[in-house]
């Protein structure tokens, strides 16, 4: 579940507003797409839903734990996929994977079963042992969404996560997203790719100059404007 | 033309940050103040060695006079120039050749390879002049006012001290350029940084132990063996385009023109021929270290077992990733660690070759050792040990540079549900075991060589531990204050962090006052316990303070920096 309230965040002194005001809220069991134009402050909102920027204004609740507050208990239920894998080169893949399970205080027999389900749905196994610096930008996608989902988050916070992914392991992330949903979880996603937040998403919000300018189902928004695709709707929305 | 011109522009802007200097300036004016007075410190650094370099080579010049010799001022100036352009230029130029991160947006471009090389080149040709300047102009100025030269001599040094880089640079990117294309050291990045860290640290020691040798005696005695010394006339012969600068700059009329004309020629056949060879092979290296290749070791199911079982508490993870990244990063182990072992080890070679060289009115080394080990100089020979403990401890990069290196990957730091409190006990952790480790090399280098009994050993070890953990949690706190956090290249972490010049000087503050404090209670005849325990307690004191202002400032600033 996430809560967001009243959120606003500028920049250069407060000239250019990134966010504005921006209230939300994504119930468990949801799929939750989030589009806009570049620079229409999708990745601030996610970065500071995930506790990487500091709001100016405004609240945000994570399964009930405010990311101000209660950091650390909010922290430990979200699975975060930053839209650009920066990730320590120097580590191999499964020591960084084993390093993310040992903060996110995993089990063995827990991370031994999520690694090895993980690496093998995006067939990263043989490479599981070489240095992350040998990797393509799409495993090194694969590695982090891997690291984030391996302690099973209730909260999934993913910023673009099929850019880089190859067309199968992108089709077996978006079934376990829905999978993940199914349990009773949450999912907020970033994307450009109006295709997949069509048929993934429960519901669809459209940030605009950092404001939400359209929220809803597929079916709430086509009644709003008019027309039927999510291309249009979102062509028409974001050109004023 | 256009086009290289083009390019060497952008190169000039991003070699010298120009752009990012200009946002700086217009968008965040807060960050001024401590721009300028980062750049009047390095002026008045810089400005400090130049007056000391200045007055050397106005001995020099004046040893020179009276043997009838006054332009050996400029052949020493030229030689040294040239060779430290040189050697430096081969690592210098192979980073910026073949390992620019630049490469890949290059070579795509409609731009010939020549192009690409000359634009290259001439950016390191530019930042050479950083050091080809501060070398030359002294002795150029110190030279032509001391003999009254005239208007043509002026002339002829601007020009001869713009094109001194050219030719120890074509030379050595003509070397770089024919290796490259034999040996693929593309793949070797990191033995390239190891081998050039050496080389470096090598030639410093040996310049160390040459100036040392000479210096043993008066100055002008000195001088005048410089003068005679075979080595500058050794390297003047096999590298003679320093005679011609100098014969350039001393021949009068005719003579003088020849040799700037020999000199101006030369430089640019390297140049031409330079460009030549870049242009075949240049492209064809650069290519064929591109790809990278993997191990690909599948986990074997018995390999598998052992990595998942390893589960640890997440402090213990992060020391362990600490360390890791460390020591798989050649440079932070160059400069972070080398140092800190290396440095005790130096440190006693000095003090025996001092001993050795000694004449009249120094100590030989047996005689120095039997006095630090009689009874009256107990105290002082410990609280020395104890001092060079805690120099090294000080002097630890791997603290100051604890939250930089993370850079870019510091939001995972920021992400992850462990208090920053933790974060930072685990940096702290790792930091300290790299100053237990220095303490216990020199307490090893103390027993072996200086024959220390078994309690003064005692005594420097744990006051040396003791002291070790205040100094590591405050070069540690200057970087959580201050953490240097975008950056492309690990240099720039650990080198280039002015972090880690801080925490040296806030110790050496510091180990002064401790010191100056220390000889006062010794010199009041306090019994030798009891200046241990002082020491201890104020050490102690210390400790308290700097523990709790770093975990506030973690706090705060894990909280307030934001990627």
């Amino acid at each position: 579940m996430i809560e967001i309230k009243n959120l606003s965040k500028a920049y250069n002194k407060g000239q250019v507003k990134a966010v504005d005001n921006l209230n939300l809220h994504v119930q468990s069991g949801e799929i939750f797409g989030f589009l806009g134009p570049n620079g229409a402050g999708k990745t601030t909102t996610i970065k500071m839903m995930v506790g990487l920027l500091n709001p100016d204004e405004g609240s945000i609740s994570i399964n009930g734990y405010d990311t101000k507050t209660q950091s650390i208990q909010a922290k430990s239920t979200i699975g975060y996929v930053p839209d650009n894998p920066d990730i320590y080169d120097r580590l191999t893949g499964i020591e960084y994977l084993n390093f993310m399970a040992d903060v996110y205080r995993v089990s063995p027999e827990d991370r031994q079963k999520r690694i090895n389900d993980f690496l093998e749905m995006f067939e990263l196994s043989d490479a599981a042992s070489d240095l992350i610096k040998s990797y393509s930008h799409g495993m090194k996608q694969k590695l982090v969404v891997t690291g984030a989902l391996i302690h099973n988050p209730a909260v999934w916070i993913l910023d673009e996560p099929m850019v880089g992914l190859d067309p199968k392991s992108a089709h077996l992330l978006k079934e376990y997203m829905r999978k993940h949903c199914e349990q009773g979880n949450t999912v907020f996603f970033s994307t450009h790719i109006l295709e997949v937040a069509e048929k993934l998403c429960d519901r669809i919000g459209i940030i605009n100059k950092g404001k939400l300018i359209a929220i809803g189902t597929m079916a709430e928004l086509r009644q709003g404007s008019g027309t039927s695709s999510l291309e249009n709707i979102f062509l028409e929305l974001t050109e004023e | 033309m256009n086009l290289f011109f083009t390019l060497f522009r952008t190169n000039l802007n991003l070699n010298f940050g120009i752009s990012a200097l200009k946002y700086r300036f217009r968008k965040e004016s807060k960050k001024i103040p401590e721009t300028l007075l980062i750049v009047i410190g390095i002026l008045f650094g810089f400005g400090s060695l130049i007056g000391l370099y200045s007055f050397l080579m106005y001995q020099v010049f004046s040893a020179g006079l009276n043997l009838g010799q006054p332009e050996i001022v400029l052949t020493i100036a030229f030689v040294s120039a040239q060779f430290i352009i040189l050697i430096f230029g081969i690592f210098y130029i192979l980073g910026v050749f073949y390992f620019g991160r630049d490469l890949s947006m290059l070579i795509p471009l409609p731009l010939s390879p020549y192009q690409v090389l000359g634009s290259k080149f001439a950016i390191v040709m530019i930042n050479e002049y950083l050091t080809a300047l501060p070398l030359l102009v002294p002795p150029i100025i110190i030279y032509g006012m001391g003999t009254g030269q005239g208007f043509f001599y002026w002339v002829k040094a601007l020009i001869l001290v713009l094109a001194t880089p050219a030719i120890p640079l074509t030379i050595a990117s003509i070397f770089v350029i024919v290796l490259m294309r034999f040996a693929n050291l593309r793949k070797r990045k990191d033995l390239l940084t190891i081998v050039g860290g050496f080389v470096g640290l090598l030639l410093s020691l040996g310049l160390n132990f040459w100036i040392q040798k000479l210096q043993s005696g008066n100055m002008v005695n000195s001088i005048q063996r410089l003068i005679e010394s075979d080595l500058i006339k050794m390297i003047g012969q096999s590298f003679p385009p320093s005679i011609w600068a100098t014969l350039a700059l001393g021949g009068q009329g005719f003579s003088g023109f020849a040799y700037l004309l020999l000199f101006l020629f030369v430089s640019l056949l390297l140049l031409a021929a330079m460009l030549r060879l870049g242009n075949q092979f240049f492209y064809k290296s650069v290519l064929s270290g591109q790809e990278s290749t993997r191990k690909r070791k599948v986990l074997s199911s018995k390999n598998e077992h052992r990595r998942f079982n390893s589960s640890t508490s997440p402090m213990m993870a992060i020391i362990i990733r600490e360390w890791r990244l460390l020591l798989r990063t050649p440079i932070y182990v160059l400069n972070g660690l080398s140092g800190v072992i290396i440095g005790p080890f130096i440190l006693v070679l000095l003090f025996f070759t001092q001993g050795s060289a000694g004449g009249s009115g120094s100590y030989t080394t047996e005689q120095l050792l039997t006095l630090i080990n009689r009874p009256e100089f107990m105290i002082t020979g410990t609280l020395s040990a104890l001092c060079i403990v805690l120099f090294t401890a000080g002097m630890n990069l791997v603290a100051s540079t604890s939250l930089s290196r993370e850079g870019q990957t510091f939001w995972i730091s920021k992400m992850i549900p462990v208090k920053p409190k933790v974060q930072i006990v685990a940096k702290l952790l790792q930091a300290y075991s790299v100053a237990f480790l220095s303490v216990l090399v020199t307490v090893i280098m103390l027993a072996l060589f200086f024959k220390f009994s078994l309690l003064r050993i005692a005594i420097v070890f744990s006051l040396g531990l003791l002291g070790s953990l205040p100094l590591t949690a405050l070069n540690l706190l200057i970087d959580v204050l201050r953490p240097k956090l975008i950056w492309t290249n690990p240099h720039e972490a650990i080198k280039q962090n002015l972090n880690g010049l801080l925490g040296m000087l806030i110790s050496i503050i510091l180990l002064l006052l401790i010191g100056a404090g220390v000889i006062f209670i010794v010199m009041i005849k306090t019994p030798d316990s009891l200046v241990y325990g002082l020491l201890a307690l104020v050490l102690l004191l210390l400790t308290v303070p700097s523990l709790l202002g770093l975990f506030n400032a973690a706090e705060r600033t894990y909280r307030r920096t934001e990627v």
